[in-house]
């Protein structure tokens, strides 16, 4: 019998002369839809992730680093904070520590009040673990030895466009003086030094002021209500909780993630809508190779009748359909690629989409493309099968002179 | 069983049975058209020599494009008997069928059956390379065969670049490439002008005169006769022989 070898062959030299001698448009038409379902599936996964990294990253960025250490359960503040940070800033791979006291507070400009957070924090610390500093749309971050000064977020201020400005402060300005009332029960007053806009509803909502200035209100120094710390990449936390646990740090340690539940939530349901439309869009892509290769086995009924009559096996006409099949999503993904990576990533990162959790860009996995890559290729497969082998199924007479 | 001995060589054939190629006892093809039954061919009996140029003739719908299929293995007889080169064919599988058509039988059709997205040499070769040889011998061989049909020169150019009769003989070309044990053709000069006709017929002829083609032509041109060994003709499924 005819070997494999001869067989792939044979189907491989009619599907390649098929596609080059054939109808060229035809085929820059096919290819150009599998692009474009390819992209298609490629897009709203990329988004899904690009929307899930940026919330993500404002987690790290904006609010908790990487990894919080925070009082055992039973307490309200950390420990001797100066011995766990010791500690702590010994391990490779920790970039920076911050130690914040945190407390409500509520702030008042004029006629108008808010409750909001406010963290109190070394600025010298504070800029290795958190991008807020880099992030001032007006006036300047805090420096070590600031009284009297505050920095708020967009969402407090109001004024700037934030989803929240109907309970800001109504648009207070840099140099503005602001009332604000501890839950201690100390009220003063500070002079706004600066606003930041972190495109984060969370973060946007927190306002800083010195360790120092924090000691006075207090009356106290060394109070600790969490330590930041910030570590190399994303991801890899799990090992440097170890590690602080083996150097004796018996603290609560969570990492971002646990702070990011809702981020996870969101995430889940956007992988559960992603599943979806990736599933339409294969069947999409897969109807739409079906058509293409339906439509070539009807007007090209009579030359697969031809080649039976001469002897060619029926397998080695449908190798060469889904062989055809397989080439077109094959392109299709390469040019999906290349409109991905040279057009679209490009533009979102020029021009990123503004969510409430920050800019949003794509992010192009790779085992998602590899994933989808592989999905469009196996309804491409079965798409070429399927017209193909129906189409060999008839007689050979009904074939050549069929109607 | 007589058969299936003298394939396993316990009986030796006869004289008569070494120069017969096909042998058809009591063929019958019955088209089955809604509730009705048509009778296309009626109790064929038939032998076909070695090396013989026959035609088979007859007016429209007497059933010879019918018989040809059924002897070219593109259709199954309702009932009857046919053994090819002493193969019993109604004990083929489909698959063996199909590399029994590869193996032994080349084909001519009443169109150019030939594919328009490969060149001439391409699709001579086609058969060739099915039965597994490598490139090089595929383009020797294919060379050879459109040499036989004085189409060497234009082994490069796809169909669409050449004549009528040009395409006949590129089908013709294919049919010989693999020197089958019988030669199919099905009214193969129906499309071509009279001068293209009589090339192909003398290319007919001419094979068979000089490498003993077995040859098998369905025709309904009564002066293709002139070329020819024998004929068969048919009416109404029933064969009535003359020599030619």
């Amino acid at each position: 019998m005819t070997s494999t070898t001869t067989q792939l062959k044979i189907s491989a030299f009619l599907a390649y002369k098929s596609i080059a001698k054939g109808n060229k448009g035809t085929s820059v038409l096919t290819i150009l839809i599998m692009a474009l379902a390819f992209v298609n599936l490629m897009f709203m996964s990329s988004l899904f992730t690009g929307l899930t990294d940026a919330s993500e990253n404002q987690v790290i960025e904006t609010l908790y680093s990487n990894i919080v250490i925070e009082p055992k359960d039973e307490e309200t503040y950390i420990k001797n904070p100066d011995s766990i940070l010791k500690k702590v800033n010994i391990v490779p791979g920790v970039l920076g520590t911050s130690a914040q006291y945190l407390t409500a507070s509520t702030i008042v400009h004029e006629e108008k009040s808010g409750a909001w957070t406010v963290r109190s924090v070394d600025p010298d610390d504070e800029v290795l673990v958190s991008a807020i500093p880099e992030m001032m749309i007006a006036g300047e971050y805090l420096s070590k030895y600031d009284r009297g000064e505050i920095v708020i977020g967009k969402e407090i201020a109001g004024g700037h466009g934030g989803s929240l400005e109907h309970i800001s402060l109504g648009g207070v300005v840099v140099g503005d003086t602001l009332e604000v009332a501890f839950k201690n029960g100390v009220r003063r007053e500070y002079r706004i030094k600066g606003i930041f806009d972190t495109n984060f509803i969370q973060s946007n909502q927190l306002a800083y002021i010195t360790e120092k200035e924090m000691e006075s209100v207090l009356g106290t120094s060394d109070m600790t209500s969490q330590i930041l710390v910030k570590t190399e990449g994303k991801g890899g936390e799990d090992k440097y909780v170890e590690q602080f646990t083996m150097l004796g740090v018996h603290e609560d340690i969570k990492t971002w993630e646990v702070y990011a539940g809702i981020v996870r939530t969101v995430s889940q349901s956007f992988a559960a809508i992603n599943a979806l439309i990736s599933v339409i869009g294969l069947f999409v892509a897969g109807i739409t190779i079906f058509i293409v290769i339906y439509v070539s086995t009807v007007s090209k009924r009579r030359q697969m009748g031809i080649l039976r009559a001469i002897g060619i096996k029926e397998s080695i006409i449908i190798q060469s359909y889904v062989f055809q099949a397989v080439f077109y999503a094959l392109c299709g993904c390469i040019a999906g690629l290349i409109v991905m990576f040279m057009v679209l990533v490009p533009y979102f990162i020029r021009y990123p989409l503004v969510f409430p959790t920050g800019d949003v860009t794509l992010v192009v996995e790779q085992n998602n493309a590899i994933s989808r890559g592989a999905g469009l290729i196996v309804a491409a497969m079965i798409a070429g099968f399927i017209p193909s082998w129906r189409a060999v199924r008839e007689t050979i007479l009904d074939a050549i002179w069929g109607d | 069983m007589r058969r299936s001995l003298m394939r396993s060589g316990v009986i030796k054939m006869t004289k008569m049975e070494q120069d017969t190629i096909i042998t058809i006892r009591n063929l019958s093809r019955t088209y089955i058209m809604g509730t009705m039954q048509v009778p296309a061919l009626n109790r064929v009996t038939l032998d076909i020599r070695r090396g013989e140029f026959a035609t088979i003739m007859g007016k429209s719908g007497s059933g010879k494009s019918t018989l040809l299929h059924q002897l070219g293995l593109l259709d199954t007889p309702t009932e009857g008997e046919i053994v090819i080169d002493g193969v019993e064919i109604s004990g083929l599988s489909e698959s063996e069928r199909t590399r029994f058509r590869l193996e032994k039988f080349g084909y001519v059709f009443q169109e150019y059956a030939i594919l328009p997205e490969l060149t001439a040499l391409e699709n001579v070769y086609l058969p060739v390379m099915a039965l597994g040889m490598s490139q090089d011998e595929c383009a020797t061989k294919g060379m050879d065969a459109l040499k036989k049909v004085g189409l060497d020169g234009r082994a490069n150019h796809r169909p669409r670049e050449l004549s009528g009769g040009e395409q006949q003989r590129v089908a013709i070309a294919r049919a010989i490439i693999n020197k089958p044990k019988i030669l199919f053709a099905d009214e193969p000069t129906a499309n071509l002008d009279s001068v293209s006709s009589r090339q192909i017929l003398k290319l007919f002829r001419a094979l068979n005169r000089d490498i003993g083609q077995t040859i098998l032509m369905v025709t309904h041109e009564l002066e293709d006769e002139e070329f020819v060994d024998r004929v068969i003709w048919l009416t109404d499924g029933e064969v009535v022989e003359r020599e030619g």
